[in-house]
């Protein structure tokens, strides 16, 4: 009498490169500590409960999750992980099955204003996720057929590179404009002795 | 320890060190090196003058190098015996001792290490552990910043002997501090450094919390613990009694201590996960409660006494739960945290436990041992001839094989545990296991494949875990092929390449090769050594082009009653998926490549003559036993 097994949220995850140690997670909490973006630009982001959450299969709730879109990929919580989970690599998969699942990002994501864009691309080569593409769009009030800079939602990580490089000043973010934050820490980390400089 | 040197009978060495062991189990030599003191005990009485008049001054290892010592000292005040030592590697000659010395003349710098054979019973190994060096955790700063310790500094800070009389003080500014973390796991539970708990350091934590509390109830102590583990008589009842004397306990692990430089406090950066909050608390001193690791080394004193270790550089015991005193060499006993990690109660009992079983050695005139032993026939060894070989010696895992130059191999009895490893490695079928000789082994297969047997599924199982897996896999009524047949050796490395040549060369449809798991076996290596030959065998059969599946190696432990059920169907459905021509085509096809190769087993006496050839054996055990006048 063996039923066969539905494919939940946890075996899903586990066959993704990076994520095959989710279930090792004993709930230090040391990855959250550790974190920038949960320290300085969103309380609510805790990758340990992710992990939980998945490690209970708890689908809706990993997918709606703010948490898997926000990380930076700085990988501090893997250097200190003491189960060596490559965490960053766990929120990306729980990030690419959402994303699968049809869920959209929780997420303020860049913003293109298609009556200033001049399409002169450089968003596009900027853009570490490949999150942004040039597209012919009638602008009302503009023209037919301009090239436009186009952001794709489910790719874009907020990370604000393409309005630092915009020439335009045509691109912009809005809830997630805290990401001065974010330097700060990354650049005290930069200043601890463990990387080299001593205070 | 003074009251175990006073005791007559007990004859306590220190500053010696054992370099070789050789013998067996109650006949053991042992060599000693005692290293020069560069005093003489018997005219040193302890007064300390030489220590006064010392100008030199090193860090104390025994104050976890918190105060001086002299070079010209004892390790601590209940040293055996309590005579002074010159440390050679600090001294400069000065002299100044010897003047001090005056007419005692107890200080000799002539003397030099002393090496002398003892003879010993039984050896109890109790070398404890080391403490695992939390300065390779950058994230602790360890070592960088002077207010964070770790629990052994605090063990001698907080000691009325130690270097402060028990005064507990901050290193940076010698104040005491007001509020104090101490910081569980730190280097255990951790993948990057060691992967184990160590055992006893939640109580320790909680000991010295208690303790620092008594003495000074307005210092501030929190615990940061992943989890805290009370699982003795009376733990969790001084849990709770922490607890309510005020002690706070944050659940979470620390990720980041940083640093006021101008106060030098700390920063103990956390997350509660039970509020899933970040809490960044500000603390006078911070205790790390490191690992607790292996000796450093471990690695010599298991070469030295010939004993194995499990993962992570622990001594293995013989069995984890029926024998876990015992090392797998008879007469070495294994004493508290060296054989895995144990708190002082538990360290205890391992010690009284060794204590007895060293005891059973000592009082006995007579070891009794498995009769079923490798013996070498003297005749067939090429060393003998001359000859360069030592094949059996390499397979032996308790080194019970003694090889000389021009002598045949000797088995040393009492060391051998009849795992028959010697016996299926030896080129020349110069050694026999008694009990599981060529002869009965071959009897019990001939008589298993007189009829059909190319429809049989024929299994090797070893005597401690594949057939007592086929045992429960019968006791479990679990369904398997009635064509199956199977015999018992003590080991996969029992298992000969010839019996599996006879096996095919007498028809057999498909072979098991099994034995216990690499972790499991009961012959310390004696799996590998199995293992091994089963590589080399399955490429033999390979070149012979048999049909793939007909040879099977398959480690299935006494537990895996259902793998043995399942791994014999497999095989059957192998033989079914031949066409029963073609099979027996295949057969015939290799039988006379199996007999070329089996060749050299049909020259030790065949079955018909078993009655000869056990007369044969008696007879050269006899002559070797009057030999060596046993």
């Amino acid at each position: 009498m063996e039923h066969e097994k539905v494919a939940e949220l946890r075996d899903l995850l586990i066959a993704l490169p990076g994520c095959e140690k989710v279930d090792m997670c004993f709930s230090c909490g040391t990855c959250v500590s550790r974190c920038p973006i949960q320290q300085k630009v969103e309380p609510a982001y805790n990758p340990r409960r992710l992990l939980k959450m998945v490690a209970l299969n708890m689908q809706q709730d990993s997918f709606s999750s703010i948490t898997p879109y926000l990380c930076s990929a700085c990988d501090l919580c893997y250097a200190a992980c003491p189960q060596e989970i490559h965490i960053s690599a766990v929120l990306n998969g729980v990030k690419k099955l959402a994303v699968e699942a049809g869920f959209a990002t929780p997420l303020e994501t860049a913003r293109v204003d298609a009556l200033t864009c001049i399409g002169c691309g450089f968003c596009e080569k900027a853009c570490p996720y490949e999150a942004i593409s040039l597209k012919e769009v009638n602008v009302p009030m503009r023209g037919k057929g301009l090239l436009i800079a186009e952001v794709d939602a489910a790719k874009c990580m907020a990370c604000g590179t393409c309005s630092m490089i915009c020439r335009s000043n045509s691109i912009e973010l809005q809830a997630w404009e805290n990401s001065e934050g974010v330097v700060d820490s990354i650049w005290s980390w930069f200043e601890t002795a463990e990387v080299g400089g001593e205070r | 320890m003074v009251d175990a040197a006073r005791h007559p009978k007990v004859d306590v060495r220190t500053y010696t060190t054992v370099e070789r062991v050789e013998g067996y189990v109650g006949n053991f030599k042992v060599q000693l090196r005692e290293k020069a003191r560069h005093v003489i005990a018997d005219r040193c009485n302890g007064c300390g003058e030489c220590a006064k008049a010392c100008p030199i001054e090193v860090p104390n290892y025994f104050e976890m190098n918190l105060a001086p010592r002299k070079a010209a000292y004892v390790p601590m005040s209940q040293s055996v015996p309590l005579r002074y030592t010159i440390d050679e590697d600090a001294c400069i000659h000065c002299y100044k001792c010897v003047d001090a010395c005056g007419a005692l003349e107890a200080i000799d710098f002539s003397q030099e290490d002393k090496i002398a054979w003892e003879d010993i019973g039984s050896i109890v190994v109790a070398t404890g552990f080391n403490h695992f060096d939390p300065s390779v955790i950058p994230e602790y700063g360890y070592s960088r910043y002077p207010n964070v310790i770790t629990a052994m500094e605090m063990e001698r800070l907080n000691n009325s002997a130690g270097p402060t009389t028990g005064n507990l003080i901050r290193p940076s500014d010698q104040k005491n501090p007001q509020r104090l973390a101490i910081i569980n796991c730190v280097g255990s539970r951790d993948k990057r450094f060691n992967p184990w708990c160590s055992n006893f350091c939640c109580m320790y934590a909680i000991k010295n919390a208690v303790l620092l509390k008594q003495m000074n109830p307005q210092l501030e102590i929190s615990i940061y613990y992943m989890d805290i583990r009370t699982p003795s008589k009376g733990y969790e009842e001084f849990y709770d009694r922490a607890r309510s004397m005020g002690i706070r306990f944050i659940q979470g692990r620390p990720s980041l201590i940083t640093e006021d430089p101008k106060t030098r406090n700390l920063f103990v950066h956390a997350e509660d996960v039970v509020l899933g909050k970040i809490s960044e608390l500000e603390y006078d001193m911070v205790m790390l409660n490191q690992a607790a690791v292996p000796q450093l080394d471990v690695d010599t004193v298991s070469s030295v006494l010939n004993i194995t270790q499990s993962p992570g550089g622990w001594f293995m015991e013989y069995h984890p739960k029926l024998r876990p005193v015992d090392s797998p060499t008879d007469g070495i006993f294994l004493a508290g945290a060296c054989q895995g990690l144990k708190d002082i109660p538990s360290s205890v009992s391992s010690g009284l436990a060794t204590a007895s079983r060293a005891g059973r050695i000592l009082h006995s005139d007579e070891w009794e041992i498995e009769p079923i032993i490798a013996q070498v026939w003297e005749d067939r060894c090429v060393m003998a001839q001359g000859k360069v070989c030592g094949v059996c010696a390499r397979a032996c895992p308790y080194g019970a094989i003694v090889i000389e130059e021009g002598k045949a191999a000797s088995v040393t009895v009492a060391k051998c545990h009849g795992c028959g490893g010697c016996v299926a490695e030896c080129p020349h079928n110069a050694i026999t296991q008694m009990h599981f000789t060529d002869a009965q082994v071959l009897a019990q297969m001939r008589a298993l494949l007189a009829d059909k047997p190319e429809e049989k599924v024929f299994a090797f199982r070893c005597h401690w875990c594949s057939y007592g897996g086929a045992d429960l896999a019968g006791t479990s009524h679990f369904d398997y092929s009635a064509n199956e047949r199977g015999i018992r050796v003590m080991c996969s490395a029992r298992m000969d390449p010839d019996f599996l040549y006879e096996a095919y060369r007498l028809g057999a449809g498909a072979v098991l090769y099994s034995g216990c798991h690499p972790q499991d076996c009961h012959y310390i290596t004696g799996q590998k050594v199995g293992a091994t030959r089963a590589e080399r065998l399955a490429k033999i059969f390979e070149k012979m082009e048999m049909t793939p599946g007909r040879f099977r190696v398959e480690w299935i432990s006494a537990a895996e009653g259902d793998k043995y059920a399942r791994v014999i169907n497999e095989l059957q459905q192998v033989i079914n998926d031949i066409p029963h021509d073609q099979l027996r085509q295949e057969i015939e096809r290799l039988k006379p490549e199996m007999e070329k190769r089996a060749r050299r087993m049909y020259e030790t006496p065949g079955v018909d003559k078993a009655v000869e050839y056990s007369e044969e054996m008696a007879r050269i055990i006899t002559a070797q036993e009057v030999k060596s006048g046993a």
